[in-house]
């Protein structure tokens, strides 16, 4: 099958940023999954009880889109950014910029990439994928999730574009239009560095950041009242393990990925502090995985008692501490 | 000290899967080391939430971090690419 101008697909740790590189790499600007991370100050935790949930979530990175607008934003790079009410124009348009030889990111209902086992898929609106070319009916896709180039068929490609629900696709698609190929990423980096540092320590809302984590610590001991049962409360613990560990965050809730940014970001600016800082936070990140680790098997167990409940409290408000400590030296660098 | 083969490294690894998810209804030499590892043909049986004692066990056993440097669903996939990554690691002695 042919693709366009010989796409490098390749796996990726998440699905935003594994996309996005690959775009960029393909139109000639070549850069890793954790620093296109890291500039973009991806790294954060918010905690969120809203009627739009069905039940209090937490999240670990900034909101889906955010790190190609910043990392676009912070290197210059222009984005073309499309979205479609209409189904056949949204479909015309992506095989118009196919036929004109680019490489396309998309976003899409995860469901639909039926070239991924059966059993992985599930419904989530904000998957994202590139395009790279057209054979016949079939689209060609580089799924960063999936170990090499896919056909999907132009109906579920569709589907999957205009998938209903909350964060619809809405046919939303985007594509480099003008780069600059060897980017000085110095100022990048630290502008990252601090940009990181203040979302988790001063957005001044009770419940992102660092003050997030602490948010979690106090309410995590609240899930059983708000629970149906227990298989429904072991279901919302369990969903802790899936958060961090289980949806393209690269292990521990994106911070061993954190970890990878500064360890290159060191090498980049010259500064050995970052290394320091990445030991740290690959430490931070073991410790997520520990508490991702104690909820899956207090899930699984149904050993959902108060005093683990509050064994659990206890593990996430350290590591409130931990980073609070850990963004307050980290914004010291810079 | 002799090289452990590919094979011995992944009856291992299967062992201690099975030791660590208290399964009993197989035995490794059971267990296709090619057959994805959550899938529903494989003997196992495990979901996605297993797949953190894995990591753990493994971290654990033998001394090795699953980070994002290789994404962890592709060291995941079955007892043959974790042999693999094992192996790349220069990992295959256990620690503890």
């Amino acid at each position: 099958m042919d693709t366009n101008t010989n796409f490098k697909h390749k796996m990726a740790a998440h699905c935003e940023t594994g996309t996005l590189v690959g775009l960029l790499g393909n139109a000639g600007l070549e850069i890793t999954e954790p620093m296109a991370f890291g500039i973009a100050h991806g790294i954060f935790f918010g905690y969120f009880e809203s009627k739009n949930f069905p039940f209090p979530t937490f999240i670990v990175r900034t909101r889906p889109g955010e790190v190609r607008e910043k990392l676009a934003k912070s290197l210059k790079i222009d984005i073309n950014r499309l979205k479609f009410k209409n189904q056949e124009k949204g479909m015309q348009k992506l095989d118009d910029l196919l036929a004109d030889g680019r490489c396309v990111g998309a976003q899409v209902d995860f469901f639909y990439m039926d070239y991924l086992p059966e059993w992985i898929r599930v419904h989530n609106n904000v998957h994202f994928v590139n395009i790279v070319g057209k054979d016949g009916d079939d689209y060609i896709i580089s799924d960063s999730y999936h170990h090499q180039i896919a056909k999907l068929s132009a109906s579920l490609l569709k589907k999957a574009r205009w998938a209903g629900g909350y964060m619809a696709p809405k046919g939303f698609l985007y594509y480099p239009e003008k780069i600059i190929t060897k980017p000085d990423l110095k100022k990048p980096i630290i502008k990252g560095i601090k940009k990181a540092s203040w979302n988790m320590l001063n957005i001044p809302i009770p419940f992102v950041g660092v003050k997030g984590i602490y948010k979690f610590a106090d309410k995590i001991n609240t899930w059983p009242k708000l629970t149906r049962d227990t298989e429904h409360l072991s279901h919302e613990i369990m969903k802790i393990n899936i958060l961090l560990e289980d949806q393209g965050t690269g292990g521990a809730g994106f911070r061993y990925m954190y970890a990878t940014f500064l360890k290159q970001a060191a090498a980049i600016v010259n500064n050995p502090t970052l290394d320091e800082m990445s030991e740290r936070i690959m430490k931070i990140g073991d410790d997520w995985r520990n508490i991702s680790y104690f909820a899956a098997k207090m899930g699984k167990n149904r050993d959902l008692g108060s005093d683990k409940i509050k064994e659990l409290s206890e593990l996430i408000r350290k590591q409130g501490d931990a980073e609070k400590a850990y963004f307050t030296d980290l914004k010291k660098v810079y | 000290m002799t090289q452990k083969s590919s094979a011995e490294i992944a009856k291992e690894v299967t062992q201690l899967i099975i030791e660590k998810l208290n399964i009993t209804h197989v035995t490794p030499e059971q267990v296709n080391i090619e057959t994805p590892l959550f899938s529903k043909d494989n003997e196992l049986e495990l979901d996605s939430i297993d797949a953190i004692e894995i990591v753990v066990a493994l971290q654990q056993s033998y001394g090795v971090r699953i980070n994002d440097e290789l994404p962890t669903r592709e060291i995941l996939n079955s007892i043959q690419s974790i042999v693999d990554f094992l192996v790349k690691e220069g990992a295959t002695e256990k620690v503890m």
